[in-house]
């Protein structure tokens, strides 16, 4: 008997040999704790690791029932936000336990990590794996440990209407870990809220991520000509992180961190 | 009747009181004396200036125009179908304009083409392709024919909706899901000084012209024979009317979305208070319509800052209750 991140219980007859995971960030932790043999499929939307993409495909929503008869897998990993309650039930019906991961933080995806390990097996991988990406982390961290004015970074996730990462993602651990700050300091209920052209006036940040200056210019900047006041804007520090690294939490995030690190600090 | 004046000065002052509540509202504090200097003083320098007048100003305008030409097209098709059900989107305007901005969102079209943003000219576009053809199956024997012309765009707009819907599923991208969704509940966020003169120059010629009309669309209410008999040129009348209420409702909902239902009740809450053929029922319609806009707006911030609710949640939660109170309220009776 096992409790996932939502505390829900799941109960397991044997070690789960054959597994899969429903988000493209789980098949990236499975990948990086597992035997490629063990995993049985991927998503649609999965990209990484290579090997993944020689894996058939299930489509995570709405969830392919069939095929995940077809494969078959003892567990499947998965995250909140990604599959509804009522899929995990209904796949749970069908035989097929869901064991739901959920990071807040940088941390929560190493211990995650372990979890995987403990679950499938691969404890002394999993945990030596999730020790050195923790002194990586822990590395970046002390080189900016002594930031006095931590930049306040706004991060875009769509453009119309503007939506953001919020003070509750994972993004806000990352940026802390490098000194700076996410200038959303309103929690808000969704993860992503949606902000207004005054609120984001208001927050003023000293950078933007989300696209190259370029595409900025033609998609945001002429769309919302009154924010060419911010200082992101004047101080043309505009960045364009790479999408699966900023949107999925898996072993990579300290690639993600390294590379919000060239934008901060150039 | 001594009661017209009356609700005309009623309407103006809260309309005044609700544009100084809703310049107020917003993520920078702003007292009334920021506003007035905003007005008086306006320094360049200084954001809440700026965002005073340059975001929160033209947005209420924005929902004060968008209103007016919502109500204002509703009570035009209410007469010309003499039907209280009608609404302006009843030639597919909605449906189509969805179906062209859907059509940027996802992709089909590059979003800015020589510098313009393209969702709302695709949407401008998607209503007038709409319209045109209910319009012309609505049409039969040189004359257009009302019932023919409703069910022409309740089916033509499911059809657009079932495109709408199918693009949507198929969707690669949370983002662009939510893009459809707020765009097909309607916002006045992307309210600029650029944006606001087409929809606003629509709904003052339109104006204009209906002030010519008003004694034609009472006698119309009569029904068509009728009408016909007592010297109103019911065709070339509704021609004017389709004319108006596509080119109006398409601007509308081409800069702020589909948002339902105003055009729907507001047209009876005017005759509701001014009596079926009064003589300034328009103007009072479009009028209380950019009020009951603004109010929503207001409240839609107040209620969820700092982006709002989607204004169409806000329309039909308030809309609806006082709906009810009116056709509870006296005979109120459509033809009076």
């Amino acid at each position: 008997m096992l409790h996932d991140d939502l505390g829900r219980e799941i109960r397991l007859p044997k070690q789960p040999e054959r597994v899969m995971a429903l988000a493209s960030s789980m098949t990236e932790m499975l990948f990086a704790v597992l035997d490629t043999a063990r995993i049985v499929g991927r998503t649609q939307n999965d990209d990484y690791p290579a090997a993944a993409l020689r894996k058939p495909i299930i489509n995570n929503y709405p969830v392919d029932y069939e095929q995940v008869l077809r494969l078959k897998p003892d567990l499947i990993f998965t995250t909140e936000g990604i599959t509804p309650l009522d899929a995990a039930a209904r796949l749970e019906e069908m035989g097929v336990p869901v064991y739901y991961q959920n990071y807040k933080k940088v941390e929560d995806i190493f211990s995650g990590l372990v979890d995987i390990g403990r679950i499938t097996g691969r404890e002394q991988q999993a945990q030596h794996l999730a020790d050195s990406l923790r002194r990586q982390v822990a590395e970046i961290r002390k080189r900016h440990q002594q930031e006095k004015n931590p930049q306040r970074v706004l991060a875009i996730t769509w453009k119309d209407p503007i939506y953001v990462y919020g003070q509750n993602t994972i993004l806000t651990d990352k940026l802390h870990i490098l000194g700076a700050e996410n200038a959303v300091e309103e929690v808000f209920e969704q993860p992503y809220p949606a902000l207004t052209r005054e609120y984001i006036l208001k927050l003023n940040p000293d950078v933007l991520l989300g696209d190259s200056p370029k595409i900025f210019e033609e998609k945001f900047f002429s769309l919302y000509p009154e924010l060419r006041r911010i200082k992101a804007y004047q101080h043309k520090r505009l960045y364009d992180p790479t999408g699966n690294l900023m949107e999925r939490p898996s072993p990579r995030v300290v690639e993600s961190i390294l590379e919000l690190e060239q934008f901060l600090y150039p | 009747m001594m009661r017209q004046p009356v609700y005309f000065m009623l309407a103006l002052l809260l309309l005044l009181i609700v544009l100084l509540l809703g310049l107020q509202v917003g993520s920078f504090e702003s007292d009334a004396a920021t506003i007035v200097n905003a007005f008086f003083h306006y320094n360049a320098d200084n954001t809440t200036h700026f965002a005073i007048i340059h975001l929160r100003l033209p947005r209420l305008l924005l929902a004060l125009v968008v209103g007016a030409s919502l109500a204002f097209c509703g009570y035009l098709m209410q007469a010309m179908v003499n039907n209280g059900l009608a609404d302006p989107y009843l030639l597919g305007t909605a449906s189509g304009a969805s179906l062209g901005a859907v059509i940027v969102f996802f992709g089909f079209v590059p979003i800015t083409l020589a510098g313009i943003y393209m969702p709302p000219v695709f949407a401008l576009a998607g209503a007038f392709i709409i319209t045109l053809v209910v319009v012309m199956l609505g049409y039969r024997k040189r004359q257009l024919i009302p019932a023919q012309l409703l069910l022409a765009g309740i089916a033509i707009s499911s059809l657009g909706t079932a495109i709408v819907g199918m693009l949507t599923f198929l969707s690669d991208s949370e983002g662009k899901l939510k893009a459809v969704i707020f765009w097909s509940m309607g916002s006045f966020e992307r309210a600029s000084w650029t944006l606001l003169p087409y929809p606003a120059v629509a709904l003052l010629l339109a104006l204009l012209l209906f002030a010519f009309y008003q004694k034609q669309l009472n006698i119309l209410l009569l029904g068509a024979e009728r009408a016909q008999a007592l010297g109103v040129q019911v065709a070339h009348t509704r021609w004017i009317i389709l004319a108006t209420v596509s080119v109006v409702t398409g601007f509308a909902v081409a800069t702020s979305g589909p948002i339902g239902f105003v055009g729907l009740i507001i047209p009876h809450v005017a005759r509701g208070l001014l009596g079926t053929t009064g003589r300034w029922n328009l103007l009072f319609c479009a009028f209380i319509g950019g009020f009951f806009m603004l109010l929503c707006d207001l409240l839609s911030r107040l209620i969820y800052p700092p982006a709002g609710l989607p204004i169409g949640i806000i329309t039909s939660f308030f809309g609806v209750p006082f709906f009810v109170y009116l056709l509870f309220r006296k005979n109120y009776n459509f033809r009076g």
